[in-house]
């Protein structure tokens, strides 16, 4: 061979490491015993299930690289919470399939129809040749369904169970001088489960808070006759699209998605930390035959900044504070500081090819709400003490056709619409269509229907992209989607529009081998720096290419080997990245270990990319990777018998500039207990 | 092969990957000798050891860079082990001297590399290693970490290609693709392509009895051309 042995460049030394901490090395130390008690006491209980795994990668396929942190809460948690109650997909019920949030309509009727006509299915790759789905789709479901014949649930005894989950993250030398309280975050889940009957509590602290600032509690029912669902404390809902109600997470455009899941009409437990987002009050939902109702009231107080009228006299809400952190002064000033009082009657019919349905939501405030008209890009915002939503919404089955569609309505001016659509011409082909069209001045408190624009109005948008089967194993999807934005946006002073093409290609030649690629581009328009006057417009070219390549060796080994390239224009900014990651499950002993390796090189801010990472249950990491660095992190899980499980997480982030490098710790601990 | 050889089994490449030192079955010595640029200033020598031992099979190396103002010699361990026919991991402790004229101080390191390799098929290789995958706070001079990872193809009996890429903190991505063709029986021709420095690659090698020499080159866009010799005995 003529390859050279030695041609690494060691590099030029930085100078005295004096700005390093020393925090690595005591914790890696504690890690370290940690890891050696576990090892030493551990005893053999099987092999671990690592159902988190699969979250994080079902969560991935979902969202790819949208940071959209309160959708993601939301999205884990309802993940975590179907892989802790699968789906019985034998049982044919719709509404029980309905549970996989993530499906189209189209598959969860396809699989129901599937069902009924075929009996039950008994191995997972039955599900990939149902129609509307593919083996990507069915991979995504495995970790969160029941394989169970329909009929076991009933002949299940009442039994209570109950798990409690603890989370202590924190991340040292990271405390912010403004910072009230201990640089640590803290979550607490308590859940249990007697028959019909469940309940649970949260509890957070969030870094820097002084004390538990959240608490969210429930208790549900669950029937089958008339009264389906009742609970009392804190609600999750969605109807149709989510135009009119959506607190769940929110439907993620790719542009080349095979098709989109609708938000559903259903009522559930809040058990995520998103602390401004939920109804807090008594929800039911009934069904008589094939007609069905849901109805809310809540009562909640969200966090606001609030000011005094030029004359004093009134007090008005200037904006809301959606974050939910409260470790300044003035943050703590914005909690709870306006009271919501909500309700909503949503009922719909459940014919044999139609469902078809109406809503309406109303809010008050306690506080009226009072935009900043001075501002030209709050012109369309709301303005007021109380908002009504009135939605009509649609679904069809036409053969291979999925029609569906929402109307909604906050004024005679205000409105949004959504119509979609995903056509099956064959077994090989799939095609995606969605309009969408939101009015400037529509809102819609709890309103989160599918969309690019964080704030759910002023778009106009049109979507198409379709899968193919091109040939055994390889399966391409292309798309794109257009919109435009009628009036001013965040940095965009100017009616704007954008763009976005994506291309995938898959390759699953085994099942222990898949190799992805993916060709992603943006076009869209901002503010132009460094004028004055009108702003001159900036046109944004983002391109990204991603490859991936997953292989595991054997039932011990997932390797997964990943590379990203993008550039930016103008200023031909461009981001690479790197990174392997290394699953390990020794054979005999209770543990997991994850491994990832990380080096990225990004020419700044714009060009930044995204990495998703195993976390804790009920917990995501996503981290956006920018300058020149590296990011690794170490996992180790560890089943304790049938009634604990413990997970602790280790990451670094070292950043080079010109002179210095800065490394950034994380420690993450969880606790489960079931019993 | 355009330095693409993490994938691919044999003497040199084994203290590229260390994974792949497992599957050295007999004990060798090689003596290389790169002239970069052809500048005598820029020459690295390089011995290495390998050591098969039952399923694991250890190597040691000793590599010297550079010339009286600056040089930089690098001493390593390796120890490669076997999961089955079909995979393998390794493990290489790696020590760094740098000594430098004049009021410079001398920069020691010590670090570790680690590799892994598996065959899916096979007529295909692929292969991951790791760089010092170590925080910069360890130490008291910075030393930059590096992920490769590639494949490779058994096109026919003859015929090998391989593709791998490479990114190191404070670097770009790196794409390196090439491969052997066995001419005939043993003589081997190689070619490649480097994306650092747009480098173009070309080699041969051959098999005396139990001696194989090898010759290669490889092209830069704008320093010019790098050359090298390598000579490997196999002793048992």
């Amino acid at each position: 061979m003529t390859s050279v042995v030695l041609s690494r460049q060691i590099g030029t030394s930085c100078g005295p490491p004096d700005f390093l901490r020393v925090t690595f090395s005591k914790l890696y130390k504690r890690i370290s015993a940690t890891f050696l008690f576990v090892l030493i006491t551990t005893f053999c209980n099987g092999q671990v299930v690592n159902i988190a795994n699969e979250i994080t990668e079902a969560a991935e396929m979902l969202f790819e690289d949208d940071p959209g942190q309160g959708s993601l809460e939301i999205l884990f948690d309802q993940l975590h919470d179907l892989a802790e109650n699968p789906v019985r997909i034998n049982s044919a019920g719709e509404s029980e399939i309905a549970r996989l949030f993530f499906l189209n309509e189209f598959q969860v009727q396809s699989l129901a129809e599937y069902v009924r006509s075929s009996g039950n299915i008994l191995s997972v790759y039955e599900i990939a040749a149902v129609p509307g789905f593919d083996r990507r789709s069915a991979e995504l479901i495995l970790p969160f369904i029941d394989l169970s014949p329909g009929d076991t649930r009933a002949a299940d005894p009442v039994r209570f169970r109950s798990s409690l989950i603890s989370n202590f993250i924190i991340s040292p030398g990271e405390k912010e001088p403004a910072d009230t309280g201990l640089p640590f975050r803290l979550l607490t889940k308590y859940r249990f489960t007697a028959g019909r009957l469940s309940g649970g509590f949260t509890t957070e602290k969030d870094k820097g808070e002084k004390m538990f600032d959240f608490l969210s509690g429930h208790l549900a029912w669950s029937g089958k006759g008339f009264m389906r669902k009742i609970i009392i404390g804190d609600i999750s809902s969605s109807f149709g699209q989510g135009l009119c109600i959506n607190t769940g997470f929110r439907t993620y455009l790719s542009p080349a998605a095979a098709a989109f899941p609708s938000s559903g009409n259903r009522i559930r437990p809040f058990t995520s930390t998103d602390e401004n987002n939920f109804f807090r009050g008594a929800a039911v939902h009934l069904a008589y035959r094939k007609a069905e109702m849901i109805l809310l009231a809540s009562h909640n107080l969200i966090d606001a900044a609030t000011a005094f009228s030029e004359d004093s006299s009134k007090l008005f809400t200037e904006t809301f504070y959606k974050s939910g952190i409260h470790n300044t002064l003035s943050s703590i000033e914005k909690k709870d500081a306006l009271a919501e009082t909500s309700a909503a009657i949503c009922s719909w019919y459940n014919a044999r090819h139609i469902k078809a349905g109406i809503c309406w939501s109303g809010s008050w405030f306690s506080l009226p709400v009072r935009a900043d008209l001075s501002d030209p890009g709050s012109l369309y915002e709301f303005s007021g003490s109380r908002n009504d939503v009135v939605a009509l919404h649609y679904s069809s089955m036409l053969g291979r056709i999925l029609l569906y569609g929402e109307l909604a309505m906050n004024d005679l001016n205000n409105y949004a619409m959504v119509q979609g659509a995903v056509l099956r011409p064959s077994d090989r082909l799939g095609v995606n269509v969605l309009l969408r069209n939101y009015s400037p001045g529509f809102t819609s408190f709890h309103g989160n229907g599918p969309g690019t624009s964080s704030s759910g109005s002023n778009e106009k948008g049109i979507l198409g992209a379709f899968t193919f089967e091109a040939a055994k194993h390889l399966f391409i999807s292309a798309g794109c989607d257009l919109s435009s934005y009628p009036w001013l946006r965040y940095r965009t002073g100017f009616p704007s529009s954008s763009r976005r093409t994506e291309i995938r290609i898959r390759y699953v030649p085994s099942e222990n081998l898949s190799a992805d690629l993916v060709c992603d581009m943006k076009y869209s328009m901002i503010n132009g720096d460094g004028t004055t006057g009108l702003p001159e417009i900036d046109h944004i070219l983002n391109r990204l290419i991603r490859g991936q390549l997953k292989y595991s060796p054997g039932d011990k080994f997932t390797l997964a080997t990943r590379i990203d390239f993008r550039i930016v224009n103008p200023g031909r900014s461009t981001g690479m990245m790197m990174l392997q990651d290394l699953v390990y499950r020794p054979a005999g002993v209770p543990l997991s270990f994850w491994f990832r390796y990380c080096i990225f090189n990004t020419g700044g801010w714009d060009s930044r990319l995204y990495a998703w990472e195993n976390d804790l249950l009920y917990s995501f990491s996503i981290p956006a990777l920018s300058g020149r660095g590296s990011r690794s992190y170490i996992m180790a899980e560890w089943e304790i018998g049938k009634i604990a499980e413990m997970r602790v997480k280790y990451a670094l982030t070292s950043i080079r500039d010109m002179y210095n490098i800065i490394e950034k710790d994380e420690l993450k601990v969880q606790l489960r207990l079931r019993f | 092969m355009g330095s693409v050889c993490i994938m691919k089994t044999g003497f040199w490449p084994s203290f590229r990957n260390p994974s792949l030192l497992a599957f050295n079955s007999s004990l060798s010595a090689g003596f290389n000798y790169e002239n970069r640029f052809n500048i005598g200033q820029l020459g690295t020598r390089t011995a290495a050891l390998t050591i098969p031992s039952g399923k694991a099979s250890l190597g040691a190396l000793y590599s010297h860079f550079g010339y009286s103002g600056f040089s930089r010699s690098m001493t390593a361990l390796a120890c490669g082990l076997k999961f089955g026919e079909k995979m393998s991991a390794g493990i290489q402790l790696d020590y760094f001297l740098e000594k430098t004229s004049g009021e410079y101080e001398n920069h020691h390191s010590i670090t570790f590399e680690a590799g892994l390799f598996f065959k899916p098929a096979d007529n295909v290789s692929a292969a991951i290693h790791l760089f010092n995958p170590l925080p910069d706070s360890w130490r008291r001079s910075a030393m930059p970490a590096a992920i490769r990872a590639g494949a490779g193809i058994g096109l026919s009996r003859v015929l090998f290609a391989g593709a791998e890429a490479e990114m190191s903190t404070g670097g770009i991505l790196i794409f390196r693709t090439g491969f052997e063709y066995e001419v005939k029986e043993r003589l081997w021709l190689r070619a490649g392509f480097s994306s650092e420095g747009t480098s173009f690659t070309f080699g041969l090698g051959y098999l005396f009895k139990s001696v194989k020499i090898d010759l290669g080159f490889a092209s830069h866009e704008k320093l010019g051309i790098t050359s090298s010799a390598s000579i490997i005995f196999k002793i048992k």
